[in-house]
């Protein structure tokens, strides 16, 4: 496929999606996250399991909700469960393979941020944590989709809602938090892991007609660059088609 | 057989200032409305309040001047906005504001209702909330290491039985025995508190009831009224009851942002209204109410309040 046939929402949505393996359990919210998750689970990963939150498991909406507290995103689900049936007895009990999030900024150690921003003296307080901080605690795995702008991109983010790393290396273990096997941050610019010892940002794939120097100039700090550094995978022709026609076609997020 | 309905009024008078009260609702769904207006109109004071994530009628109390304190794990209006008048608390320190994550509170719920006196678990480690609530004083958890010698940390979350507690349902007999469709992450602080009022859009059989126990979130144990509202949630949502009013909350979202609108809003809604009927009635009564009902396959509006529509 052309780099000029998809959008830079598609591209990110697409490279999520394929981050999944078919049949793991999805912890995710809604927005991009959500539109990456359902388009694995209409491809190669037909037995995801996607859960919500607020109690509701694998439903197939047919109209688009306002939140996950909105009962369009509850249709055709397949198990209604409380708070604690959700994050406690399937999160909290150790059975989440990835936990997708979005959030306000997030730092060079993958710490997010998505309680508030310091605007001059003063703290903004935007939503909090929901069952944010909880998920990023537990996931085996976290990724999350962002906006590559350096004041999003971060050194330190003003506020630790979700955990990363927290400050590199063993300190996130050493807190006595369960070990995370793997971030991944997905930006309109690029994709970016932690897979060093310092547990450092650093870029792994770089989108297609995207520059090192965009990434540079977009991010808080100085970004690294993993060793063997690769282009983005292009989207095929069957993704795009099932993301404009099946998974978003009122395009609301792509 | 021992009836435990009560009417909305006489419920609310119950509630002395300085309460200690948790809320069941999530944003724009089964926020109990029409007792947050009445908590409002009786001019509660001090009241302390716990919520796993507050809705849209916890930012109203907030924005009325009722709360001393508030325990939460975040929130917002979904995308139609933020709990603004709760932020601007927060910001201003008006109110006590303890910020947690979602699943700690309704783990410190859990152990309320299990009688047990903590949760041991790893959330909230290394966050900036358990900071927060460390240089408050904040007794409701502490971090320590496992009694079993495995070198393990933990935080434990004290179990919380709050005094009173509200929720809405769809359905409830006079017994007290009721029942919720769809999700239930009210559950656990349903079965916390030790005084537990429901307020519920239809007060069915007890026939009803035992020919549906598998339908039945809160057995009557738990609870100590039921008052019949109906949409008593009104203009959040009840899955299969009715959908949330788009209009009335993108009117709420706008007016919530400055507390001088805010109070204009209260003043129309709520203070000058007597009752739920006559708020329903001032939002557009039976005309409006009816645009709103569940399909009963969809659960919420075909119609109308569509999310679609209204960008």
């Amino acid at each position: 496929m052309n780099s000029t046939d998809f959008t830079t929402n598609e591209l990110m949505a697409v490279t999520a999606s394929r981050m999944l393996e078919d049949g793991q359990n999805i912890v995710v919210g809604l927005g991009l996250p959500q539109v990456a998750t359902l388009l694995a689970k209409n491809s190669h990963a037909p037995n995801l399991n996607i859960i919500y939150e607020i109690g509701v498991v694998n439903p197939e909406s047919v109209d688009t909700g306002v939140g996950i507290a909105d009962p369009r995103l509850w249709y055709r689900s397949e198990y209604f469960t409380s708070f604690v049936g959700s994050l406690g007895s399937v999160l909290h009990r150790g059975l989440v393979d990835v936990g997708f999030l979005g959030g306000l900024q997030i730092d060079k150690f993958g710490n997010i941020n998505s309680t508030g921003i310091y605007e001059k003296d003063r703290f903004r307080h935007i939503n909090g944590s929901g069952g944010a901080a909880d998920i990023a605690s537990y996931s085996k795995k976290v990724f999350a989709i962002a906006k590559h702008q350096n004041r999003k991109i971060v050194e330190l983010v003003d506020f630790i809602t979700t955990v990363g790393y927290l400050k590199g290396g063993t300190s996130r273990e050493d807190t006595g938090l369960p070990k995370c096997k793997d971030i991944r941050i997905i930006t309109n610019l690029c994709v970016m892991n932690f897979n060093n010892e310092a547990r450092e940002m650093q870029v792994e794939s770089i989108h297609p007609g995207v520059t090192r120097e965009q990434i540079k100039e977009n991010t808080g700090f100085d970004i690294k660059f993993d060793m063997d550094v690769k282009i983005t995978d292009l989207p095929d022709e069957k993704e795009i088609y099932l993301l404009r026609n099946v998974i978003d076609p009122k395009k609301i997020y792509i | 057989m021992k009836s435990k309905i009560m009417n909305l009024t006489d419920a609310v008078r119950e509630i002395p200032d300085g309460a200690e009260i948790a809320f069941g609702g999530f944003a724009i769904t089964r926020s109990p409305i029409a007792f947050f207006n009445e908590l409002i109109r009786q001019g509660k004071k001090d009241l302390i309040v716990y919520q796993d994530v507050v809705c849209m009628g916890t930012d109203m109390l907030v924005g009325s001047g009722a709360v001393k304190r508030l325990s939460y794990g975040g929130g917002s209006l979904d995308r139609f906005g933020r709990v603004e008048r709760i932020n601007d608390a927060y910001e201003k320190g008006t109110i006590d504001a303890r910020e947690f994550s979602g699943l700690s509170i309704a783990y410190r719920f859990l152990a309320g209702s299990l009688g047990i006196p903590f949760i041991p678990t790893k959330i909230l480690l290394g966050t900036a909330m358990i900071e927060n609530l460390q240089k408050k004083n904040d007794d409701s958890l502490m971090i320590s290491s496992s009694p079993f010698d495995d070198g393990e940390k933990l935080v434990l979350l004290k179990s919380l039985q709050p005094d009173y507690a509200v929720i809405h349902a769809p359905y409830a007999d006079e017994k007290g025995n009721v029942m919720i469709d769809g999700p239930v992450w009210d559950l656990e602080m349903g079965k916390a508190a030790k005084k537990l009022y429901v307020t519920v859009d239809q007060i069915v059989s007890n026939e009803f009831v035992k020919s549906h126990p598998e339908k039945v979130t809160i057995p009557n144990i738990y609870v100590h009224g039921i008052i019949e509202v109906p949409y008593g949630a009104y203009p959040t949502a009840v899955y299969k009851m009715y959908d949330y009013d788009g209009d009335m909350l993108t009117k709420y979202a706008k007016c919530n942002k400055k507390q001088e609108e805010f109070d204009e809003f209260l003043k129309y809604y709520v203070l000058g209204t007597k009752d739920h009927d006559e708020f329903l009635e001032k939002c557009g009564g039976v005309k409006m109410l009816s645009k709103i009902k569940a399909d009963p396959v969809y659960g919420y509006s075909k119609n109308w309040g569509d999310a679609d529509e209204q960008h």
